[in-house]
């Protein structure tokens, strides 16, 4: 038994096992199971201390001092203010925004639609294994094929000379917002074999008779999908959306890798500005800011999301 | 029947709970413990750490000479990324796990870690060096910062014009002595289809190369005020460089800003290679990818007009001694014999580029022949970019020269002063300040 599980019922055990039960002892009462149960869990306690909530006090400590990493000097709330008049803080809000929505409309989107598409078809495995294949792949090594592809008289380009559409020649990676939308183009491709996977799962624990029983009442297609399946797949839908949201907030790896947050901070994103200001300008107490900021953001959507989400159904 | 995995007599899930606490535990401890790296080297070596891990041979080579005269050898480690490197750097210096010698910059970003105090100071070791005749007294002052110098010359390089010479041949095309020569080659090699400039810095520092070469070519004194918050970037001659740059753009001369320099070798062999403005050190990795004395050559960019004087940029990294270094007075030592004529002969014979002591020449005639040239022509040798205003100023104004660079207009041009202006006004005000 999990600790997640809920208590399974003495009769049950009984039932399943066959055999006659263990005579339950009825647990002293007292400290000594407190302190068990303490000692059980201090590692848990210690390390999510030790490893997290330390270094964000540490940080929001850090983001009120000018902090070279040498000398540190009380500003207040300086770096703060500088932080929101900076446009180019503006611009990566801006950019993060467009990752959100980006990243909900096309891997969790298309992860559906291909779940759903090809859920029960014959050749429906062959086509999930070649959206899932790159989800195999490293962000790093997605990154490395994509700029091969989109760089100025990459593949990208070639192929469009090669079909004639040479007007489609583009700078990818170079123009405001082309560069980001390309970017999260590059990443559905590698993320939505997850998403695919997650919604497969989903379908699966539709019971189906209620599919059968919709059916026999004449709902197919679009409607059966719209009124049927979707409502059914809502839990896994919503783990999907919530680690979407967190992920995309958090963007970093694939815009370093990309465009480096450039031409100059015009691809930046939140995380991408506390890298800079934090380890290209050695500005700690800066981007100590930025990271405070990242994090309330990131805590809020995940928790105004999942408490809407999750909220217990009304009888 | 007992769970095969936990509910047997053997392993209880208590059990492994705490076994698994105890490894983590174990592995926690063992984290703290000083690693190998941190510790004093064996006796008889000295270690330095540098953000290049290519560079071990050369350090070999060079130690086999140091050994003879000093009876000490660098034990070299390095660190890949150049901005993990900065911030262990920043960390370790301060303490004593540091390394007994670093490799870091010179100028501003030296200075910005020299007022911490981490450095020892190596005015003697100058002294001596400079009266050995082992290295320009000019250099000096970019190793210094209030009085002391905290570092000598680990390497220096030029910015110079790497060159097809098959393709000059090909289209006879001579090397040029003045700015209107160079642009006459451009507009010959791009009537033969090759494209005459390749440039990258879209995103990347090399956006720097253009924009100090062309300001070094204006006015070697503006560039070396404007760097140094003794003139604005919006006087005349930085609007006259960025209109020449702009201007060269309009006229195809430079590739797209995504490309990289180690395109150069394959377009070299495709013979779709023209020129390409950069650091002398890239000669090791075309000497590396097979090309030769043959395939490639180095020119000086002119000065703009014959009334201004010649000016070439350079490029030079630090070897500098921490205060906390384990073996302080050796890697001092160290300091004082690395620029000798015969450490950075084997030094740089592993380089393939150019040394802080004239004397000291790379096998490779590549750089030998521009070595010569400067040494002829003696130019105003000005400190790159990178390393000449504040880190925050140069890395923000880097990234405005690579916007530029994707849309290379005037009006982008003047625009893109002014940003940098008000940057200036602002990072001074902060550096000053500190």
């Amino acid at each position: 038994m999990t600790l997640t599980q809920p208590p399974v019922p003495q009769e049950a055990v009984v039932a399943e096992g066959g055999h006659s039960p263990t005579p339950v002892v009825p647990a002293p009462r007292g400290r000594r199971p407190h302190l068990a149960g303490a000692a059980f869990l201090a590692p848990a306690v210690v390390l999510v201390a030790l490893l997290i909530a330390l270094p964000f006090v540490f940080t929001i400590y850090r983001s009120f001092f000018d902090d070279n990493g040498f000398t540190r000097s009380w500003v207040g709330l300086d770096n703060y203010v500088a932080m929101f008049t900076d446009p180019a803080f503006g611009q990566s809000v801006l950019n993060t925004l467009f990752w959100v929505v980006g990243t909900l409309v096309l891997p969790v989107g298309l992860g559906l639609a291909i779940a759903v598409g090809t859920w029960k078809l014959r050749l429906g495995g062959l086509a999930r294994f070649a959206v899932i294949l790159p989800y195999a792949i490293s962000g790093s090594a997605t990154a490395v094929v994509w700029t091969f592809m989109l760089s100025t008289d990459g593949g990208l380009d070639t192929l469009l000379r090669l079909l004639g559409l040479d007007p489609l020649v583009s700078q990818w990676l170079l123009q405001w917002p082309l560069n980001t939308v390309m970017m999260i183009i590059a990443t559905t491709w590698q993320a939505t074999g997850a998403c695919v996977i997650l919604f497969l799962v989903g379908l699966q624990s539709i019971p189906p008779s209620t599919l059968e029983a919709a059916q026999l009442d004449g709902a197919s297609g679009w409607r059966l999908f719209w009124a049927v399946t979707f409502p059914q797949l809502r839990p896994m839908t919503i783990v999907v959306v919530g680690i979407s949201i967190v992920g995309s907030l958090k963007v970093f790896d694939q815009v370093l890798l990309l465009t480096n947050g450039g031409p100059g901070t015009a691809s930046e994103t939140l995380a991408l500005t506390m890298y800079r200001e934090t380890f290209t300008l050695s500005r700690y107490g800066a981007g100590a800011a930025v990271a405070v900021f990242l994090t309330v953001v990131v805590v809020a959507a995940s928790w105004a999301y999942l408490r809407r989400q999750l909220r217990p159904a009304s009888n | 029947m007992p769970d095969p995995i936990l509910g047997g007599h053997l392993v209880t899930r208590r059990t492994a709970l705490a076994l698994g606490g105890a490894g983590l535990l174990a592995a926690t401890l063992a984290a703290c413990a000083r690693g190998t790296d941190t510790r004093p080297s064996a006796p008889g070596t000295v270690t330095l750490n540098s953000d290049n891990p290519t560079w071990g041979p050369g350090y070999d080579a060079a130690s086999d000479v140091l050994a003879a005269r000093i009876g000490y050898r660098i034990t070299s480690r390095s660190v890949a990324s150049v901005a993990n490197y900065n911030q262990i750097i920043r960390m370790t210096a301060q303490t004593d796990s540091t390394t007994d010698l670093i490799k870091w910059t010179n100028g501003y970003r030296l200075q910005d870690i020299s007022r911490a105090d981490i450095l020892t100071d190596l005015n003697e070791v100058w002294d001596d060096a400079v009266g050995r005749g082992w290295v320009d007294e000019a250099q000096r002052e970019s190793f210094t910062y209030r009085g002391k110098a905290y570092g000598v010359p680990l390497y220096k390089s030029y910015y110079a014009v790497f060159y097809s010479k098959r393709a000059f041949a090909e289209n006879g095309i001579e090397v040029p002595s003045t700015f209107d020569d160079l642009l006459s080659a451009a507009q010959t090699l791009k009537d033969a289809d090759i494209t005459p400039f390749l440039s990258p810095g879209a995103t990347t520092w090399e956006a720097e190369i253009w924009f100090m070469q062309l300001l070094a070519s204006v006015d070697p004194d503006y560039y070396a005020a404007v760097t140094t918050d003794g003139a604005s970037y919006v006087d005349d001659p930085a609007k006259q460089a960025m209109e020449v740059w702009s201007s060269m753009y309009a006229d195809g001369f430079f590739s797209a800003p995504d490309v990289t320099s180690n395109d150069l070798p394959g377009l070299v062999s495709e013979g779709r290679f023209g020129m390409m403005l950069y650091g002398t050190w890239f000669a090791n990795t075309l000497l590396a990818a097979g090309l030769t004395d043959d395939d490639i050559g180095f020119f000086r960019v002119p000065p703009m007009s014959a009334s201004t004087r010649p000016a070439v940029v350079v490029e030079s990294g630090s070897l500098s001694v921490p205060v906390k270094a384990h073996r302080r007075d050796a890697a001092v030592d160290v300091a004082r014999n690395w620029l000798a004529t015969d450490v950075q002969e084997a030094w740089v014979g592993f380089l393939g580029d150019t040394s802080p002591n004239p004397s000291a020449l790379p096998k490779s005639d590549l750089v030998t022949a521009l070595a010569s040239d400067i040494a002829a022509t003696r130019p105003v040798q000005l400190i790159r970019y990178w390393e000449a205003s504040p880190t925050p100023l140069v890395e923000g104004n880097v990234q405005d020269l690579g916007s530029f660079m994707v849309t290379p207009s005037p009006a982008k041009g003047e625009s893109t002063l002014r940003s940098m202006e008000a940057r200036a006004r602002t990072e001074w005000k902060i550096w000053n300040a500190a």
